[in-house]
């Protein structure tokens, strides 16, 4: 992986050592989260397999029988120890193979996951590049004018928007603009009478859908990137280089972009972490919208103690969650000279 | 004297300035704004500074030796606030009434600033080199290359592997090594009046010594007006051909250094004298200055600002602002020294009468 045109080698080798370590660290702490989580998952009281077994057996079939059609329906053995049952898992999980889900027989876990992960991925990620464009532009004005009214209403804004709960947003932008003025659909992902495909009425259908979700999000965290911005451009304007910049007779704009590219650096790591989470799917607002994304597959997974489908997601959510991690960090190393040469001199 | 500025496209204005500049600072008052009031900061401060001359600027903490170079390039920062009085600087006339474009074209190409050394004065981001850049951009220079090459050729001046200081960020940086940057960005646009602040502080000795031997060096090569505000008399003895000693927001002694560290004439130059402790002879004949510098809530309204400390106080001295008062080279505001000129005048034996005064305080004499 290259991430830069090494200049002398030494920003590509530290940028390609600090990977290595990273990759270590984030193999060993997804087996640490894929155990733990199997553990939880396996703990969770009602078991479906056995469930099915035991309804087999109370229809007349007999225990041998009923153990081989619960194992081909599920495919597994639902009597192994939880030791069999892990390493069997783990092995699994090496070749790719999440297994199959028990509440949609027959279904590869990966598919149920990879079908719903279009659903959130592409609206979170519009949601959260929406709000942190917008938050961070108007931190930086709240930052500068901290003193004045301009800044007081944007930080006031950010606070109480920042307060607020996702669902609650979710629910007012339900109410306002799919109840008392029927602008957008109350839910759904598209409408089903357009033939899915690249054409203008089923895309159409698709923004129309996904307007007040992404909405949603981005109002949910917008609030954040101001405060964060605002007290970060508040911090770097009493920095020293600043005033010695202004006073060589740096231009403003030029100030501006000082101020603007050493503020923001400590926001990017939030955005590549707050990208992670994309994969975590927003569990609430994709309820209030009926969005069929990983949020609702992991709820409905838990309801049917869909222990492949459950471990599945969970596994997803913590990859994509150790990757912007290890991509954060990585990111860091690039735009800031001082981590990638090590600290001070 | 002249510096070649040819080949950086600049405008005629610079012209006129290539030559070290003349400052005249007349009843300079900067106020900051508290909770109390405006309390203020500079109080009237008068300071002539001849061209091409090194000028030192020494007082305790709080004695507005910053505040009043920081007015030099009309910056005092709020709360802070220059309320009336002028700074008239050749080639430039009164900074005081500069503003927006004009000030900031001022600052870099004519102005100097060069920070203390533990401060971070650069753009942790970017290399040296992109930041001189950055500077011509401000300024409109035609030829960036040209301007990188006097970027490099100064920092090789100053004993510093120019190329390699060009591409390093600051962190790569040693503190006499970001010092250097920071007289080569005060001076890289050609300015003539250079202002430093506390440019040694919390540098070891022998760096210190290099960068102080830099200064001096520079100051002559260029034809420059120099400005160094310290607290450190050692240093200011060692580099400065005059002396500006403050003390509660006012100049109270300004003439030729080595007259007057060797023969001060102000109560409080002589206190920070005798406070030195000296190398022969025996060091407990130091001694400290009693009481303990005022800061803005406490300086006395009306009358001597150094009374409460001063063992020569008079009745004279509640009442009346000490007026500033020049014979030959030197200024001094305090009515002792005023009152034993006048006896001394008055009994025809002339102006070195004057050192009585510090006679009676049983103080070695220096030179």
């Amino acid at each position: 992986m290259r991430l830069l045109p090494a200049r002398g080698g030494t920003r590509a080798r530290t940028v390609t050592r600090l990977f290595a370590g990273h990759l270590a660290r984030g193999l060993a702490m997804i087996w640490a989260v894929t155990t733990v989580s199997f553990v939880i998952i396996r703990n969770i009281p009602g078991n479906p397999v056995l469930g099915q077994y035991e309804t087999l057996i109370q229809r007349g079939m007999a225990p041998d029988e009923a153990q081989r059609m619960t194992a081909a329906l599920y495919g597994f053995m639902p009597t192994g120890s939880l030791w069999d049952q892990y390493t069997g898992y783990i092995t699994a999980l090496l070749h790719g193979d999440l297994g199959q889900s028990l509440s949609t027989p027959g279904t590869e876990v990966t598919t149920l996951i990879g079908a719903a992960a279009q659903w959130t991925v592409l609206p979170v990620l519009a949601g959260t590049l929406l709000s942190f464009l917008l938050g961070v532009t108007l931190g930086v004005y709240a930052g500068i004018k901290r003193s004045g009214r301009l800044g007081d209403v944007l930080s006031i804004s950010g606070s109480l928007l920042h307060g607020v709960p996702q669902y609650v947003t979710g629910l007012l932008m339900m109410a306002i603009f799919a109840t008392l003025w029927p602008i957008f659909p109350a839910g759904g992902p598209v409408d089903v009478e357009f033939v899915p495909g690249f054409n203008a009425g089923y895309l159409a259908s698709l923004v129309h859908h996904a307007t007040l979700p992404v909405l949603t999000y981005a109002l949910a965290s917008y609030g954040g990137w101001v405060l964060a911005m605002k007290s970060s451009v508040a911090t770097v304007l009493g920095d020293d280089f600043i005033l010695a910049a202004e006073l060589r007779g740096m231009s403003r704009g030029l100030l501006f972009r000082y101020v603007a590219r050493n503020a923001i650096l400590p926001l990017f790591t939030i955005l590549a972490l707050s990208l992670g989470m994309l994969f975590g799917g927003a569990i609430f607002i994709e309820r209030i919208f009926n969005y069929p994304g990983l949020g609702l597959l992991l709820v409905n997974s838990i309801g049917t103690r869909d222990y492949a489908l459950m471990g599945g997601t969970f596994l997803v959510t913590t990859i994509a969650i150790i990757v912007a991690n290890i991509a954060a960090d990585l990111l860091y190393a690039v735009i800031d000279p001082r981590v990638r040469t090590g600290g001070a001199a | 004297m002249t510096i070649d500025l040819k080949g950086y496209g600049d405008d005629a204005s610079t012209a006129t300035l290539a030559r070290a500049p003349g400052v005249r600072v007349r009843d300079l008052t900067v106020v900051y704004r508290t909770p109390l009031g405006e309390l203020p900061a500079l109080g009237g401060v008068s300071l002539t500074i001849e061209p091409g001359t090194i000028t030192g600027i020494v007082g305790e903490s709080g004695s507005g030796k910053s505040t009043l170079a920081l007015s030099l390039l009309n910056a005092v920062q709020p709360p802070g606030r220059i309320a009336s009085g002028s700074v008239e600087i050749d080639g430039l006339g009164d900074v005081v009434g500069l503003a927006g474009e004009e000030l900031r074209r001022a600052r870099g190409r004519h102005l100097g600033y060069v920070f203390q050394a533990a401060q971070n004065s650069l753009n942790p981001l970017k290399t040296v080199g992109k930041q001189v850049l950055d500077l011509g951009r401000s300024h409109g220079v035609a030829d960036p290359r040209a301007l990188l090459r006097e970027a490099r050729a100064l920092l090789e001046r100053m004993g510093l592997d120019g190329g390699r200081v060009l591409d390093s960020h600051q962190h790569q940086l040693s503190g006499g090594m970001r010092q250097r940057v920071g007289i080569m960005l005060a001076l890289v646009l050609n300015a003539h009046l250079v202002i430093l602040d506390e440019p040694t502080t919390a540098l070891d000795m022998i760096t210190q010594s290099t960068i102080l031997r830099i200064v001096r060096e520079v100051h002559q090569e260029r034809g420059l007006t120099t400005l160094m505000v310290t607290h450190d008399i050692g240093v200011a003895a060692e580099v400065t051909d005059h002396l500006a000693v403050m003390y509660g927001g006012r100049v109270v002694e300004h003439g030729p250094t080595m007259r007057v560290l060797g023969a001060p004439s102000h109560p409080y130059t002589q206190g920070l004298i005798r406070a030195i402790p000296r190398l022969s002879g025996d060091p407990s004949e130091a001694r400290a200055l009693p009481g303990r510098p005022p800061t803005l809530g406490t300086l006395p309204v009306g009358g001597c600002v150094f009374r409460e400390r001063c063992p020569e106080r008079m009745a004279v001295c509640e009442t009346v602002d000490p007026p500033r008062v020049t014979h030959g080279e030197r200024t001094v505001a305090c009515h002792a020294v005023e009152q034993a000129h006048d006896r001394a005048e008055t009994a025809g034996y002339g102006p070195h009468r004057l050192d009585t005064a510090n006679h009676r305080t049983g103080r070695e004499e220096l030179t």
